[in-house]
């Protein structure tokens, strides 16, 4: 009876894998409760009933190198009705499972530490059948006595016999080098088993058997590898959680970024200088027609900024050649296309005012704007691939903007998917070239760090209010009352610069001058008015 | 200023107060608001000369007005950057972009004339189908014509521009495109039609959707009524056609309810339809209800399909005899088996071959000597020593040694003035050449029995020459075997070839260049229609002496045993003097037949291009490997003696992104962020002295999880407490 109980864990061990370090650390009642949990998961029915199949496929590997555990079998399989336990006290399952360390000790003589101790010999189920029968041979070889024609065989069996031993060996080394990376993250409480029973150590058996299986051998090709590490069931990751981990906030995330030094500062600034050598073949490129399409790793906004500066150099008549930069990863929502647009038309001509309506007749507006002028316009936009203009019809603009003869355009890229955004028709109507420009700059503007980690994590840790909360506000204003607070924020920015010199503390920004700009501008027409929109 | 902005610039870590910062300094504070990078568009101006208010730029605009157009010129000109470390002359760079400039125009030219040609027949027949439509359509029905464009969609883009416009101008009809993305509903498609009806309509705007009803009421703008009172308004045209360019792509419910409507106004509004089809006419209407398909009355045009206008693209832009560049063929088979594998259009295929032409002038110092051999002998010295360096040149030297001409060798390498007019000779003789290979390839295309296509025969014998190979063999041989009535039908296009000359190839008739060979060949042709003649009137059929049925088969039975004997035909009269001919016009095609490839000739490296790895960079860019690459081997573009390890070894040193990738590869499809966190502490912690605090660590840890959320590797998983999942497998 006391056998039968002690099987069964040990039997659930392959299934339960999953769990590991937490529990390893402190709570061992935990391992017990999830130990039936998962039972039940695999098996709904009864508890019972999950015996079979799992001796079946799990235990063997120890089996069939000893001749007892045959013997072990049948009162297991005879004993189970009776072993309906539920949940099982915490001495009870240490002891069995001291046992079966035992015996796994007796098994592989080659094993000599400790640490090597808690690996069994759990191999993927393709070696292990394998490896089954060449135990097997081997046995019977020793049992029967050789005769010379079965040599060959037998050495065959024991070759792989062996072989698999030593990737065990293998294994267990690096395993233990890993463990040491654990032991050393988690702090140093898992470290040894003399502290914690034998459970822990089935915990840290748990863990490291875990790894082995999840390691596949190194050079599988990519397709290999994919379904390895997709196979049902193994998808079993440990309990912990970053409970444990202060997260950063943002204060202390810009504050750290600001003491951080790049040790790899001057090597991208040579990989940017390189890229900066090729500027004028961009300009030539983008002369003829072509667009530009920047991709590859790392920010390529300081680069792009870099050029526009280049462009800006070269042209000679600012008057009928623009630049506008474009931030594609601005958050903002639907208007961020008509933002471009616009702003594109300011370039044009500062006094026109595209007319209203949906993005294509926009667009429509500013081909016979640009067709009325004669002006080129280059246009440069940073991460054409970001979230916000991954929305349908903001591509199918934006080719068409690239497309427009008056129009240069370059762009960046940042996922290794981006090509997917345009069907054939598309990616003709920009006339795309590509230049791989990987960068390995960081991301600094373009993403939220903070706030994607923690929206990644599952933990919602929002900027109070954030850029889009600012931007909904703004929204929800009229006209005037936005452009009052911008002159607003202007004047306050002025009187900020100006008396930051005299240090003085709150800077003052006089009303009566506040309310001549406002009536200069046409933003309200009486005091009256002004007062109302102060308020708002 | 500009300078302190600058260096700021450069140093790659800078916060985002930063950035702003700066921008800040920059402009004016008033319109630092509108430039800051948290802005979705600004206009770029690092002086802050032209603000808002436009003052200033039209102060500058008119000040600098006189001297604009040399300005441009000069823009234009300085995008060439000098070549040879920067030892070439400014001159000579603006050679190479005048010449580039120049010969592409010309290509240019040509090839829009082939694209605006091809459409023409399919344009003339729908324009006359639906001008007279509303004579023989049945009542009740909507004239549509069925345009089946293939699977190309983006040469049907182009085909649906030519055919609004026709249609606008010659049909006076108001047409409207429509593409399946532009509209999911039919609202949203009705609104469409309306809005693009009614501003081609009206001149100003105010206008647009002024039309009320009787009773006052405004009218929505996806009321098909609305477009009916305008319709009544403005001056009549006789038709409204609605394009639908890719109607497969259409959702087939709306469609069917569209064309319903549609049809219920078809007694006010004159609609008619084009379909653009991919697939068949048959497959477009099972989808659609039959009641619907009751309605439309229409006829199918067919397109020329892609693959025969890149062949005419092919003949005027690379193979015909003005063109100054060879393309190689390594290039042009990648080009072309692109074309053929990949749906890639031709515009693609056209940029594509502009690209190669813009790589060769923009990066070959040399390329300046193209247009018309010397390019008014403005030879340095540095140049001279390049030409002689080139293998070509080296290599005309080495058979001019060993042909035992010495004294020539000598000239060339050591007389400049020899040397020179050898260059000028070889530049020279490449129109010849051209023109020699071309009329090679006409002889051998006017044959049918060359399975080849063009482009592939071009492709090897500009590049390998002619006159070793096997397939001249198989030529000679082919032609040997020719029937009377073959080599008839080969002689006399060829003569008609010699006679008129290949338009689109641009090679002139070359009657009189070779009157000889003229001759000889129709007299070859006028003997063969003679013996013929001859011969059908004795009632036997002309063979030669090569020709399949020479050999006989015979079976007798002698003493029941069956008995073969290959016996050759007895030949009569006539067969032999066909013979005769036949040799005859063997022994001139082995002579003339005969051409060097361009790598034999010297000098070839200045007009010839043959790269393939700027293309396939440029036009097929592989994003996802470059990145895995830059995350597994930071090295590789880094450079840095500290990240050189062997492959998929962590180090310490490699970039935050690139460690987390390297442990992100090897999890399965649920990642423990805890576990991540952890081993990436491991691996950079504070073990040795030049470990990173547990702060530091942490800040990297998290740009880096965000920049792999940002490229699409992992995302949010609710599987589990702070776990995230995989979405991407290298390699894959």
């Amino acid at each position: 009876m006391v056998r039968t109980k002690r099987q069964q864990p040990g039997a659930v061990v392959t299934a339960v894998r999953s769990s590991s370090r937490k529990r390893a650390r402190d709570e061992i009642d935990k391992v017990e409760e999830s130990t039936p949990s998962k039972r039940r998961s695999n098996r709904p029915a009864t508890n019972t009933g999950a015996n079979s199949s799992r001796s079946e496929y799990d235990f063997p590997s120890d089996n069939e190198e000893q001749p007892e555990p045959k013997g072990e079998e049948t009162p297991r399989k005879r004993g189970r009705p009776s072993a309906t336990k539920t949940i099982q006290a915490n001495e009870e399952i240490s002891t069995p499972r001291g046992r079966k360390n035992r015996g796994i000790n007796v098994v592989t003589p080659s094993r000599t530490g400790g640490a090597v101790n808690g690996e069994t010999p759990r191999r993927q189920r393709n070696d292990r059948s394998a490896r089954k029968k060449s135990a097997r041979a081997l046995i019977e070889k020793v049992i029967t006595g050789v005769s010379s024609d079965e040599e060959v065989d037998g050495d065959i069996a024991r070759e792989i016999y062996e072989s698999s031993e030593d990737d065990e060996v293998d294994d267990g080394t690096i395993d233990g080098h890993h463990g040491d990376g654990d032991t050393n993250e988690i702090g140093d409480e898992p470290a040894t088993p003399s502290r914690k029973s034998r459970g822990l150590t089935k915990a840290m058996k748990r863990t490291r058997t875990r790894k082995k299986s999840l390691t596949p051998p190194r050079d599988l090709p990519p397709h290999e590898l994919y379904f390895a590490q997709n196979r049902p069931g193994a998808a079993k990751t440990s309990n912990n959680t970053l409970a444990s981990l202060k997260l950063l906030t943002h204060e202390e995330y810009f504050s750290l970024l600001r003491d951080y030094e790049d040790p790899h500062r001057d090597d991208i600034e040579f990989l940017d200088s390189i890229h900066v050598q090729s500027f004028p073949q961009w300009v030539f490129e983008l002369s003829h027609g072509f667009s530009v399409c920047l991709y590859g790793y790392g920010s390529k906004r300081g680069l792009l900024y870099k050029f526009a500066k280049y462009v800006y150099s070269m042209i000679s008549d600012h008057g009928n050649h623009r630049i506008v930069i474009v931030n594609g990863y601005v958050r903002a929502s639907m208007s961020s296309l008509r933002d471009i647009l616009s702003v594109i038309a300011r370039a044009i001509d500062s006094k026109h005012k595209l007319a209203a309506g949906g993005p294509s007749i926009m667009m429509e507006n500013l081909k016979s704007l640009l067709s009325s002028h004669d002006i080129t316009i280059t246009v440069v936009l940073n991460s054409i691939d970001a979230a916000p203009l991954r929305r349908p019809g903001f591509q199918p603009i934006l080719a068409q903007l690239a497309a427009h003869p008056q129009i240069q355009f370059i762009c960046s890229a940042d996922t290794p998917d981006f090509t997917l955004l345009w069907d054939s028709s598309l990616r003709s109507s920009f006339s795309f070239v590509f230049h791989d420009c990987t960068t390995f700059s960081p991301f600094t503007t373009e993403l939220e760090v903070v706030d994607d980690v923690h929206e990644l994590l599952g933990r919602k840790a929002r900027r109070v209010g954030g850029k889009e909360g600012v931007t909904y506000v703004l929204r929800s204003l009229t006209e005037n009352a936005r452009n009052l607070y911008r002159l607003i924020v202007g004047e306050v920015l002025v009187a900020m610069d100006n008396e930051a010199d005299l240090s003085s503390e709150n800077p003052g920004v006089e009303y009566r001058m506040i309310y001549n700009k406002a009536v200069e501008e046409f933003i309200c027409s009486s005091e009256m008015a002004f007062r109302t929109l102060l308020k708002e | 200023m500009g300078k302190l902005y600058l260096i700021k610039m450069d140093s790659p870590l800078r916060s985002e107060e930063d950035y702003e910062d700066k921008q800040h300094h920059v402009s004016s504070p008033a319109s630092s608001l509108l430039r800051a990078s948290a802005y979705a568009a600004y206009i770029f101006d690092p002086l802050g000369h032209t603000d808002d208010t436009a003052r200033p730029a039209k102060r500058r605009r008119v000040c600098e007005k006189p001297d604009t157009s040399e300005a441009s010129d000069n823009e234009m000109l300085s995008s060439f950057q000098r070549l040879l470390g920067g030892a070439e002359s400014k001159s000579a760079a603006n050679l190479r972009q005048q010449a580039f400039e120049k010969l592409w125009s010309v290509i240019d030219s040509r090839i829009h004339g082939i694209l605006r040609e091809t459409n023409q027949s399919t344009l003339r027949d729908v324009l006359l189908f639906l001008q007279n439509a509303p004579d023989y359509t049945p009542a009740g029905k909507i004239p549509s014509a069925f345009i089946v464009t293939g699977p190309n969609i983006v040469s049907a883009d182009l085909l649906f521009e030519q055919l609004s416009e026709t249609l606008q101008h010659e049909a006076d009809a108001y047409t409207v495109r429509l593409r399946s993305g532009d509209a999911s509903n039919l609202r949203a498609i009705l609104r469409k039609v309306i809005q693009g009806i009614v501003s081609t309509g009206s001149v100003a705007e105010d206008e647009l959707i002024s039309t009320t009803s009787k009773d006052g009421r405004k009218f929505l703008n996806y009321d098909v009524e609305g477009l009916y009172s305008h319709l009544k308004l403005t001056p009549q045209r006789s038709l409204v056609v609605i394009a639908f360019q890719d109607s497969e792509a259409f959702d087939s419910g709306l469609l069917s309810d569209l064309i319903s409507l549609l049809s219920s106004w078809l007694g006010r509004i004159p609609f008619a339809f084009l379909f653009g089809i991919a697939t068949s006419v048959e497959l477009f209407e099972a989808r659609l209800l039959k009641s619907t398909c009751q309605s439309l009355y229409g006829d199918q045009f067919d397109v020329e399909q892609t693959a025969s206008i890149i062949d005419k693209i092919f003949k005027t832009a690379v193979a015909h005899s003005q063109t100054k560049i060879l393309l190689g063929p390594g290039f042009l088979s990648s080009l072309l088996e692109r074309q053929r594998e990949q749906v890639a259009s031709i515009p693609d295929f056209i940029s594509s071959i502009k690209y190669a032409y813009m790589c060769h002038f923009y990066a070959n110092p040399l390329s300046f000597l193209v247009p018309d051999g010397l390019n008014s002998g403005a030879l340095q010295p540095d140049y001279i020593e390049l030409l002689q360096c080139l293998p070509s040149f080296q290599r005309a030297v080495e058979t001019a040694v060993k042909n035992n001409t010495i004294g020539r060798a000598r000239i060339l390498l050591e007389d400049k003035k020899g040397f020179i007019e050898y260059l000028a000779d070889c530049l020279g003789q490449r129109g010849q050449w051209t023109t020699k290979l071309l009329r090679v390839l006409i002889i051998l295309t006017t044959s049918k029995t060359i399975t080849a296509g063009f482009s592939d025969l071009y492709m090897d014998i500009s590049y390998n020459g002619f006159g070793i190979s096997n397939q001249y063999d198989q030529f000679l041989d082919s032609v040997k075997r020719m029937e009377p009535c073959d080599s008839e039908e080969y002689l006399s296009g060829l003569l008609d070839m010699v006679r008129h000359g290949d338009k689109s190839l641009g090679l002139n008739p070359w009657v009189d260049d070779a009157p000889a060979s003229f001759a000889l060949l129709s007299e070859i042709l006028a003997g063969i229609k003679q013996l013929r003649i001859d011969a059908s009137e004795k009632g036997h059929v002309l063979r030669s002496q090569y020709s399949g049925q020479g050999k006989i088969l015979r079976t007798t039975i002698v003493a029941q045993k069956v008995q073969l004997s290959q016996n050759t035909a007895t030949l009569t009269d006539h067969d032999k003097s066909y013979t005769d001919l036949i040799h005859r016009l063997l022994e001139y095609l082995e002579a003339t037949v005969r051409i060097d490839g361009a790598r034999d000739m010297p000098f070839n490296e200045v007009w010839l291009y043959d790269s393939k790895s700027p293309y396939k960079d440029v036009f097929i860019p592989r994003p996802r490997n470059v990145l895995e690459r830059a995350l597994s081997r930071p090295h590789d573009y880094l450079g840095c003696p500290c990240c050189k390890t062997s492959i998929d070894q962590i180090t310490s040193s490699l970039p935050a992104t690139a460690i987390l990738y390297q442990l992100y590869l090897e999890t399965s499809s649920l990642v423990n962020a805890a576990d991540l966190w952890s081993a990436y502490y491991a691996i950079v912690g504070e073990d040795d002295e030049e470990g990173l605090g547990e702060q530091t660590a942490l800040l990297l840890f998290y740009r880096a999880m965000a920049e792999l959320k940002a490229m699409g590797f992992v995302k949010q998983s609710r599987k589990k407490a702070d776990h995230v999942a995989k979405l991407a497998w290298k390699g894959l």
